[in-house]
């Protein structure tokens, strides 16, 4: 998982028909000090998250549970990437 | 997943049987400091990731990028349930966008 800062939000009507509905978010993902990297990465988001949380995000099967939980279902979903926590605060 | 621009195609005639029929484009991912100058900006081309696709995304365009078994469920728009896709790609084309907005970085102030 990494932790990032959403930054912005993307649209677009020509996607997946797996992918309509779901809020994509654009996460700018940070460093252990909590600078951004340059990285941004592409986030699926049902938590609500709002642009300068900050945020963890799950990639790969654990993306998926956080969309639909259990192994089993949630193999057809479509996510790589996922907000699974807002985060509160964090030391070091 | 993450944005990116396309910026050209890849073609090839010997390949594995079960890559028939996908398009290979060449995109280059967007970071935060090309995000940051606005959609008018270009992201800079010192990476570039070959994805395929099935959603006919044309030079010039934005896309959504995934990596892994989101790519390969991508490319398969008619996966049954516990059906396993097959093809050997790690990155496809999930959406192409309309729209990102992301707010510049906060300028300082010239005295």
């Amino acid at each position: 998982m990494i932790r990032g800062k959403v930054v912005g939000q993307v649209w677009g009507t020509r996607v997946d028909a797996r992918l309509r509905g779901a809020t994509l978010l654009l996460v700018a993902a940070e460093d252990a000090a909590g600078a951004p990297t340059g990285e941004v990465v592409v986030a699926r988001d049902q938590l609500d998250a709002r642009r300068g949380d900050s945020v963890l995000v799950a990639f790969g099967s654990g993306a998926r549970n956080a969309i639909l939980p259990g192994a089993a279902a949630n193999r057809g979903v479509l996510a790589e990437a996922a907000v699974v926590e807002i985060v509160d605060g964090a030391d070091a | 997943m993450f944005l990116a621009r396309v910026v050209g195609q890849v073609w090839a005639t010997a390949k594995w049987p079960e890559l028939e029929g996908l398009r290979f484009l060449l995109v280059r991912p967007y970071d935060l400091a090309d995000l940051r100058k606005g959609p008018a900006a270009s992201p800079s081309p010192d990476a570039a990731v070959v994805v395929a696709d099935v959603l006919g995304a044309g030079p010039g365009e934005d896309v959504i990028v995934a990596y892994g078994h989101a790519a390969r469920v991508g490319v398969e728009p008619d996966l049954a349930p516990g059906e396993k896709p097959h093809r050997p790609i790690d990155a496809a084309v999930v959406g192409i966008v309309d729209r990102w907005d992301v707010e510049p970085a906060a300028r300082k102030r010239s005295t």
